[in-house]
């Protein structure tokens, strides 16, 4: 009895303790705060000859990589004849990039590239935290090559306030807003792809597959990447009617194509033809492999239809577009290089950056290894990669992939093709516009997270939008969407009549 | 009358067999499924996606990984030297930390213990840690940058102060008359007396020690260093952390072959928990003592 009491007790004060250092075990060391960052040393600008001098550059990769010792030093090769530099590589993993950086970042780590994007380290914060610095004077003077391979749209999207703060490792910019439908359905029920130019045109093959194709989903939707696409229903980014010239922006919540498309999604969920979990699945894996029949791209750039027949187990898809080519701010910075604020040596961190981005050789040297240990070549500009090389990296997150390799699989004229194509792309109105939110923060924090609880809901079809509808609109409008709306108008009004003056 | 209180009491019971037979599948299932994902074909997982029973046998995961088991062998020497040095000297700097403000003659005890009890409440939060770290100690990419940050937590002192606070101070004084030095009095008797607590909290601190990646995640750059869990953590959250933005990436093309596949990322998981599930019951057995032990003798 006495011992079973005891027993209670100890097994009680572990318990406790369990739960006390799952909670708490992060600030065991108590360590003494001291003393921010100390001020960046002054710029060396000396010009004629340039002292040696050693650079650090932080990017993402999929996986660090055994044989990053070798490719640095093969890189310092190529690099420290030309600039008298060398640098020191330090790639880690996506996973824990935005963490591990933002720590340093915030120390005052002295580092000189690091890698950016509106995905993983944020740009936009990291610019307004001051992390970055602008570097106009910089590029002009030391990446001219590299400022003259980037479109202008693709510049102007990086500028906050008018100022760069980040190089744009130009690749795909585009956005095309489309439908994939499984070929091998779309020839068995007779759907005519080219015909189809609205959601509605594609009712009649969801019907037949719902009601011959037992257990297959006729159109998978998934939640996050589930959108309202403004520019498909002739609206930019912002709300604005494209065309209009008073840049008045609309609240798309209230738009009555907002309503028409709820209203069919919800009709389509009723009849069966989207996943029941369409609300809450974060994205086509290879677990929905072969259980539907077509699903939403966002992204039709030039030979997509390949890279996605190796993903769906080998299925071929064909690709309905349903919007022209156009370009977002989003698809602009969705991989940058920036020269860190603590950096020691900008001037050399450019005239690094103009490197990778003009030098083939360095470029393919980072993004693929060396021939025949880590890659082989199949022809002069198409590679094939060895998955168990010992080097593996994302051509993106160095520079211009255009002036890379492509790989295996990739049509021969892809960049060609994808050049053209982006600088063909629609450039919305609005395009450059900056919404700083910094006067209604807590509004559109509060706004965001009614988003984030009924976007998917509606978009998905999953709830009636007859209730949920004028539910949420009220919710947005006592969020203060009509605040954020009001501040939107203010800051477009004062761009426009900016561009205006510059003509 | 008597039959049915049996009777109901059978029910109860096997409500309660019930009850716990469900709970023991509904937490062994996810495991055998990742049993069952890494021993799956890699094509058959893409084209038929996950099952409990393999559709069709492959080691190839395992093969894979074991034919180069340098990183994994590795992780688990880091691993394996952080957990024993940290346990060891995180028990030897708490036990002398707790017994010198247990003492009921030493003057600064209060002050001492206010002191460690404040760092339970205010830390110096990331930033400045990831400065004193980075900056004065220069403890980059060092495997004492995963050990020195747990080596002394106010609550385990606060813990073992509490146990040896009951170590009758007489005792003490009669070993001092004795003769023995503060040195000896503190290895050769309140140590061994308070065995029970350094068993439990030991356990604790080598879970802590075992389990710990964010520091490691923060401070070791270098491959060479990196412990168990953050290799784990690495694949796993980069693979996360992926397919949350693909609403970005997918313009980016990024190659998921690159990452390991779905069969090798589970043989992986079982490579690097498989050990310790079956180490741990053995040595639970003893640390389940050793507390009984000490609750007998209070």
């Amino acid at each position: 009895m006495k011992r079973a009491r005891y027993m209670g007790i100890v097994l009680l004060g572990l318990a406790m303790l369990a739960t006390a250092c799952g909670s708490g075990s992060g600030g065991t060391a108590s360590p003494s705060a001291s003393g921010g960052a100390s001020a960046p040393a002054s710029a060396s600008g000396g010009d004629g000859a340039l002292p040696e001098v050693t650079l650090t550059w932080y990017y993402g990769v999929a996986q660090v990589s055994p044989d990053q010792q070798l490719i640095e030093d093969e890189v310092n090769k190529i690099i420290k004849p030309k600039i008298n530099a060398t640098v020191k590589l330090k790639p880690i993993d996506f996973g824990s990039y935005t963490t591990k950086l933002n720590t340093a970042s915030a120390a005052g780590e002295k580092f000189d590239l690091v890698w950016t994007a509106n995905w993983a380290f944020n740009y936009d914060e990291n610019v307004k935290k001051g992390a970055f610095l602008p570097l106009d004077e910089l590029i002009d003077k030391y990446a001219p090559e590299t400022k003259q391979a980037i479109p202008q749209f693709t510049w102007d999207a990086t500028k906050h306030q008018g100022k760069i703060y980040a190089v744009p490792n130009y690749q795909t910019v585009i956005s095309r807003y489309g439908i994939n439908v499984i070929k091998e359905y779309a020839d068995k029920y007779g759907l005519d792809t080219s015909k189809v130019k609205r959601y509605e045109d594609l009712e009649p093959f969801f019907e037949q597959v719902k009601k011959n194709e037992p257990g297959i989903v006729p159109f998978m939707l998934v939640g996050p990447l589930t959108k309202f696409h403004p520019f498909f229903y002739g609206y930019d980014d912002y709300g604005v009617k494209i065309g209009d010239e008073s840049y008045k922006t609309n609240s798309m919540e209230e738009s009555p194509e907002y309503k028409q498309f709820v209203e069919l999604m919800h009709r389509w969920f009723e009849k069966g033809y989207i996943n029941e979990d369409a609300s809450t699945v974060k994205q086509i894996d290879s677990s929905y492999n072969g259980k539907f029949a077509a699903s939403i791209e966002y992204t039709m750039k030039p030979g997509y239809e390949a890279e996605i027949k190796a993903k769906n187990g080998g299925r071929d898809i064909v690709g309905i577009p349903l919007t022209d080519v156009t370009t977002t701010r989003t698809s602009n910075i969705a991989t940058l290089t920036a020269i860190s604020r603590t950096s020691k040596n900008p001037e050399r961190a450019m005239m690094l950056l103009e490197l990778v981005n003009t030098d083939s050789k360095l470029f393919n040297l980072l993004s693929f290894g060396l021939e025949g240990k880590h890659y082989d070549k199949l022809n002069d500009n198409t590679v094939k990669t060895k998955p168990n090389g010992g080097y593996i990296a994302s051509n993106w997150v160095f520079g211009n992939v255009f002036n890379g390799y492509l790989i295996e699989g990739q049509a021969p004229d892809t960049w060609e093709v994808t050049k053209k194509l982006n600088e063909s792309a629609v450039v919305q109105p609005t395009f450059g516009f900056n919404f700083d939110d910094t006067s209604v923060k807590a509004e559109n924090a509060n706004v965001a997270a009614i988003r984030a609880e009924y976007e998917p809901l509606l978009f998905t079809g999953t709830v009636d939008p007859a209730e949920y509808l004028p539910q949420y609109l009220d919710k947005l409008k006592k969020a203060g969407s009509e605040k954020i709306q009001a501040e939107l108008q203010r800051q477009l009004d004062a761009w426009v009549a900016e561009k205006k003056k510059n003509g | 009358m008597s039959e049915t209180a049996l009777k109901r009491n059978r029910f109860g019971n096997a409500m309660i067999h019930l009850f716990f037979a469900l709970l023991s599948i509904a937490i062994v299932a996810p495991f055998l499924l990742i049993v069952s994902v890494s021993l799956t074909d890699e094509k058959a997982l893409v084209e038929f996606g996950y099952s409990f029973f393999p559709s069709r046998f492959s080691i190839i995961a395992y093969d894979f990984i074991l034919r180069t088991p340098g990183a994994l062998l590795r992780a688990y020497g880091n691993t394996i030297f952080i957990t024993a040095a940290g346990t060891v000297l995180s028990l030897l700097i708490t036990s002398m930390v707790a017994y010198t403000i247990s003492r009921r003659d030493y003057r600064l005890r209060v002050p001492l213990t206010v002191y460690i009890f404040f760092t339970m409440l205010f830390s110096g939060g990331l930033v400045p840690f990831y400065i004193l770290m980075t900056q004065y100690l220069h403890l980059k990419n060092s495997l004492w940058a995963i050990i020195l940050p747990g080596m002394l937590s106010p609550f385990y002192v606060l813990i073992m102060k509490g146990f040896m606070g009951k170590i009758p101070h007489e005792l003490i004084e009669s070993a001092k008359v004795d003769g023995a030095s503060e040195w000896r009095i503190f290895f050769r008797m309140i140590l061994p007396l308070s065995t029970p607590a350094l068993a439990t909290l030991g356990l604790f601190i080598a879970f802590n020690y075992w389990n710990e990646w964010f520091n490691a995640l923060l401070f070791i750059d270098s491959d060479r260093l990196v412990p168990l869990q953050l290799l784990l953590v690495r694949i796993m959250n980069t693979l996360d952390f992926l397919r949350n933005n693909s609403e970005y990436i997918q313009s980016l093309g990024l190659d998921m072959s690159q990452l390991p596949n779905e069969s090798m990322r589970m043989a992986l998981v079982i490579l690097v928990a498989g050990p310790m599930m079956f180490i741990f019951p053995f040595f639970q057995k003893y640390f389940v003592q050793g507390m009984t032990v000490g609750s007998l003798k209070g």
